[in-house]
């Protein structure tokens, strides 16, 4: 085979794998989207996961219909996927909504229900409150189960209509608000994400200080070394394993918050301390002899120059940790739980993102959801990355001429 | 005691590990004159002059024998080594100025020793860089990054933040080495200046330099001083056939 030959098969074989590892990357991100995007809206994002009873306290008013009824028909805000419209909307002038029933049908339920499908600006349900006198938001697509004790469990449209028409005064109803949201979830993951960063970022910089400051090089140093590159390496489930041994059992702080933070920290540890040392390392020697022939203090000249100069080192090793926070899932399932709920303390349960998309692909089968949290997701990972290069830019000392 | 001299070292010894660097040291520097060490590559002035404020410290396997007086106290005694490199700066090869603001650069020595009023660093910060011929280039961008300054403005501001912490002895280890003629020259006018108030000790590669700044030479070689003698002495009539060659450019 000549030598042009050759080198136009090799040629080949590279064009190859590149476009094979392009493709591979552009048809999971391609597939992730196209299964999620319907999913993701605002709602999605700001509502829980799990659907919620609560009573409303209304003072009913008369709030004539301001538009005509073709667009009141054409206002269907649930989701279409999963419920269908069977009757109405009827316009029900006392609490200035329209009400509708649609039958919502998913994977493992399937119901009828009454749904409000409009609201008027100066509907008296905007200044609805619970039984403690706090204000909520009762929103379209809300659920309607009861008026002042009059359940409307097997009513037809038209009777719940007039059922409502007939009550006057303070109204009491029970409404259901919608789940599927993920508002949890970004904020358990936020919550993850701080703890972790409050306990790691500490103990890994002063490690790292004190391995590229203090320590003599020598066994004991390159035995630390060796360790964090070690636990860099080791599969984040054993950390879980740990950490469910160690934190949720034997310090008893439960499937908690507060249990998940701390094992992540761990897995941050060899991170940050790996990447702060590299960037301890680049700052000239020179800085530090210049520093201590002015007769600062070693500590000075560590807190003074040194660490200014690293901060760009350092930050990019924050937004790596941010972007391995939540990423994580395997230790934060045996550590945090799955429940998707606001943690009330640092002992209570919360599921991250990527465990709720772990949980609602594997426990309910529902890929789509699944793959919505994911846009979620990898929306927060390219976030994290742009900051990360505009931050080390903004921070980097030796930028500034 | 002749209470004008500053350093005296006797039978000082160093070594880097196995490798003596250093030989029986002894040498008096007089307080208030530019003292040159020359000499070639490796023959141990650098290291040296970095015994005069314990710079060595930072390097690990250095060992020190013998005595460096400095007024009459051991140094590598029981001594706050801070307050030795207060009253002993340095100014180094390469211009290392911190990446901070002029000012800030300036400021950092007073305010490591707990400077905070304003006022003060304000007035410290003129005069520090007006001694060091500084003060007319940079005065209107003072709070602009010191990297932005060429490499002899660097190193007159090295020497200015050496300056602020009004020390009685700088040390400078080789300071125009890095910069262009021009620059160097300014430098040395500067030396000169500064001559008047400090005591001055000055590692250089270049002869000429050695003879048109400094009032005594010492040549280095092999780790060994072999000749210290007043400038005029050591260019035009030295004792030693090796100190000879070397001026004459036979070696080195």
């Amino acid at each position: 085979m000549g030598r042009t030959a050759k080198d136009s098969l090799v040629k080949g074989i590279i064009y190859l794998a590149t476009g094979i590892t392009l493709s591979v990357l552009l048809s999971i991100v391609g597939f992730i989207f196209v299964k999620g995007i319907g999913l993701v809206n605002w709602d999605f994002l700001t509502r829980d996961y799990n659907e919620k009873v609560v009573y409303a306290f209304v003072e009913s008013g008369e709030v004539p219909l301001s538009i005509d009824e073709e667009s009141l028909k054409s206002k269907q805000p649930y989701d279409q996927r999963y419920e269908t419209l069977q009757e109405g909307p009827i316009y029900v002038e006392n609490i200035g909504a329209a009400i509708a029933s649609v039958s919502y049908k998913n994977h493992s339920t399937e119901r009828e229900q009454i749904v409000i499908s409009y609201i008027e600006k100066d509907s008296p349900l905007n200044g609805a409150i619970d039984s403690t006198g706090k204000a909520i938001t009762i929103g379209t697509d809300y659920i309607l189960q009861s008026i002042n004790g009059t359940d409307f469990g097997d009513m037809t449209l038209e009777e719940v209509a007039e059922t409502i028409t007939a009550e006057s005064g303070e109204l009491k109803i029970k409404v259901v608000q919608p789940g599927g949201g993920i508002k949890s979830n970004i904020i358990t993951t936020l919550y993850m994400v701080l703890l972790s960063l409050i306990v790691a970022l500490p103990l890994g910089i002063f490690g790292a200080i004190y391995l590229t400051e203090y320590a003599k090089p020598g066994r004991l140093v390159n035995a630390i070394r060796f360790a964090a590159e070690c636990l860099a390496g080791i599969p984040s489930i054993i950390f879980g394993l740990f950490g469910m041994a160690f934190f949720v059992v034997a310090m008893n702080f439960q499937i908690s918050l507060i249990s998940g933070s701390l094992t992540v920290a761990i897995i941050l540890l060899p991170v940050i301390i790996r990447s702060t040392e590299e960037a301890l390392k680049t700052v000239p020697m020179a800085f530090r002899e210049g520093s201590l022939a002015l007769g600062a203090t070693k500590l000075q000249t560590i807190f003074k120059v040194v660490l200014p100069c690293a901060v760009p080192g350092i930050a990019t090793a924050v937004l790596l940790s941010i972007g391995r926070v939540v990423g994580e899932s395997a230790a934060l399932l045996l550590t945090a739980g799955t429940v998707a709920q606001i943690p009330g303390t640092l002992f209570s349960p919360g599921s991250t993102l990527t465990v709720q998309a772990y949980y609602v692909a594997k426990e309910e089968g529902n890929i789509e959801l699944a793959c919505a949290i994911g846009i979620v997701i990898i929306v927060i990972v390219i976030v994290l990355n742009i900051l990360s290069r505009i931050t080390s830019d903004k921070l980097d000392v030796f930028n500034k001429k | 005691m002749d209470t004008n001299i500053k350093f005296n070292t006797k039978n000082l010894d160093l070594f880097y590990g196995d490798f003596q660097a250093l030989k029986s040291i002894n040498m008096e520097i007089r307080e208030k004159e530019v003292t040159a060490f020359i000499g070639p590559s490796g023959c141990g002035k650098s290291t040296f002059l970095r015994c005069l404020n314990r710079m060595n410290d930072l390097i690990d396997c250095v060992k020190i024998k013998g005595e460096i007086l400095f007024d009459g106290k051991d140094i590598n005694g029981p001594i706050d080594v801070i307050n030795l490199r207060t009253r002993v700066g340095m100014v180094f090869q390469k211009p290392n100025p911190f990446p901070m603001s002029i000012y800030e650069n300036i400021a950092y020595g007073p305010k490591c020793q707990g400077m905070k009023d304003k006022n003060q660093l304000d007035a410290l910060v003129k005069e520090s860089l007006t001694k060091a011929a500084l003060w007319d280039e940079v005065k209107d961008r003072l709070n602009k990054s010191a990297l932005g300054l060429s490499g002899g403005q660097q190193q007159r501001l090295c020497i200015a933040r050496t300056i602020a912490m009004n020390p009685e002895v700088i040390l400078m280890d080789e300071p125009t080495s890095a910069l262009d003629p021009i620059a160097t020259a300014k430098i040395e006018d500067l030396m000169s200046s500064l001559k008047k108030d400090y005591t001055i000790i000055i590692v250089t590669h270049s002869m000429q330099q050695a003879g048109r700044i400094s009032d005594k030479t010492a040549f280095f070689l092999m780790g060994e001083v072999i000749e210290f003698n007043e400038t005029p002495i050591i260019f035009t009539n030295p004792h030693d056939k090796r100190t000879e060659d070397y001026i004459t450019g036979r070696f080195g």
